[in-house]
């Protein structure tokens, strides 16, 4: 091969990288731009760290907080989501009275898909990547359905039918929606991810491992 | 001036763990708020044991009733049974550290010791009751 062959091959690599690069960050930069165009941020937090003190702040909340998004979802799931949300809480943000019957917002595919890739990015280093293993497990039914009482507040399908409480989101498909990851890092660092909530902190009554277990049966309900 | 910066960043630091470690809410709450914001879930909002978790279909949701019934909080008969320590274990512990159903949540990394004394007088309040 000589210097030239060298130096086309050299460029048109090049040229590779610096489109697929390109062509990402425009998707990216798209995503944050209709983010911001459809005021999706009047209802959701995308910077954090988490800013809630008092019940009030989070009274005051008109919508989850996206900050983490990327450690949390799965993308697959986020992209289909947005062009066509269904309900995962079943009682209306910040309610403990009333049906969720609002319709969210809902983005055209294309539009999805480029949120979905923005909102990916926004990732948080308290997620510790590859933690947990997702599967469906005895001891993690167990832990959610009796040892923990996980069920009062949370539905997830026994069976064919589904179960369990409504205060909490739906966790009844949850292995499409949570990475298992997100999940322990919920479980174990509750301040950061959501430091007022009707969920009890569980810190210190589940042990490390017995975390990891129940949250990749959580994220392996599908 | 690299000393104060690391002892500010240490300072920093230290407030940061007791921020994170410290359990309770940091802020001050009356018993009845935290009664609205965590018990009505499965208590309801008069505390008869009728929250939307108990009884979903209430709220207009197809779910099953719960498979035990939260206690009603406004009933002497069922509250007379329990002493105030009962009480304040039950509230901290769950309902695994009374010999209950594990559906009862444990608050004691929640709400602080205070908070659970407090809600326990508050039930009093709700059940008319002294307790045996
Ligand atoms: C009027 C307030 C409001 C606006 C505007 C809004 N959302 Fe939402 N969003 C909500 C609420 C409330 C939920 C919870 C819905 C549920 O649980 O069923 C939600 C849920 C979500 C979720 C799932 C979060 C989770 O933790 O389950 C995503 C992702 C999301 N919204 C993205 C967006 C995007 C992107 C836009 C702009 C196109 C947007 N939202 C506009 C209120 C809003
Ligand atoms: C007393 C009710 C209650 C109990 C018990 C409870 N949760 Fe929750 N949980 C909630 C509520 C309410 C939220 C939503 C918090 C928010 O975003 O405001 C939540 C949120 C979550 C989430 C995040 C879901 C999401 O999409 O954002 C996970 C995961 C979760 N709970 C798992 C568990 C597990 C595992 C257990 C048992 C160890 C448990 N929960 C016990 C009420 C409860
Ligand atoms: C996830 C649903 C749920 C939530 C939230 C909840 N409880 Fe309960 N609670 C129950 C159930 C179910 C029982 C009945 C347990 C049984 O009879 O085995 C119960 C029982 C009790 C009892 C009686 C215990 C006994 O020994 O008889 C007390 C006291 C109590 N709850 C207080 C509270 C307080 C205070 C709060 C809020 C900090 C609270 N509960 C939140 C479900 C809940």
């Amino acid at each position: 091969m000589n210097v030239s062959k060298v130096g086309q091959l050299m460029a048109s690599l090049s040229l590779t990288v610096f489109v697929v690069v390109f062509s990402w960050n425009i998707s990216y930069a798209d995503g944050k731009g209709i983010f911001a165009s459809k005021n999706c941020g009047s209802c959701h937090q995308i910077q954090g760290p988490a800013a809630e003190k008092t019940f009030e702040d989070q009274q005051k909340k008109k919508g989850p907080e996206l900050w983490y998004a990327g450690s949390k979802f799965k993308k697959e799931w986020l992209g289909e989501w947005l062009a066509n949300p269904t309900a995962i809480r079943l009682l209306k943000y910040n309610s403990v009275t009333e049906k969720n019957t609002e319709k969210h917002p809902a983005l055209s595919k294309k539009e999805a898909d480029e949120v979905a890739d923005y909102l990916m990015m926004l990732t948080a280093k308290e997620v510790p990547v590859g933690a947990v293993t997702e599967a469906v497990n005895p001891q993690g039914k167990n832990m959610f359905q009796k040892k923990y009482g996980c069920v009062g507040c949370h539905s997830i399908k026994a069976g064919a039918q589904k179960v369990g409480g409504v205060s909490g989101p739906d966790l009844s498909d949850a292995g499409k929606r949570l990475k298992g990851d997100w999940v322990y890092a919920y479980l174990k660092e509750p301040k950061v991810f959501k430091p007022v909530k009707r969920m009890p902190i569980f810190v210190s009554i589940i042990n490390d491992n017995e975390m990891k277990t129940l949250a990749g049966f959580v994220a392996a309900q599908k | 001036m690299i000393m104060i910066r690391k002892m500010f960043l240490i300072a920093v630091f230290s407030v940061g763990i007791l921020a994170f470690t410290g359990k309770g809410t940091a802020f001050a709450v009356s018993a009845e708020e935290n009664y609205k914001f965590y018990c009505t879930q499965c208590h309801g909002m008069d505390g008869k044991g009728e929250g939307a978790n108990a009884k979903p279909k209430v709220v207009g949701i197809d779910l099953p009733e719960m498979s035990v019934t939260p206690r009603n909080h406004t009933s002497p008969e069922d509250m007379n049974k329990l002493t105030d320590i009962d009480i304040e274990n039950a509230i901290s512990g769950g309902g695994a550290a009374v010999s209950k159903s594990t559906i009862m949540p444990p608050w004691g990394k929640t709400l602080t010791e205070a908070e659970i004394k407090d809600l326990t007088a508050y039930l009093r309040k709700l059940c008319k009751c002294k307790g045996k």
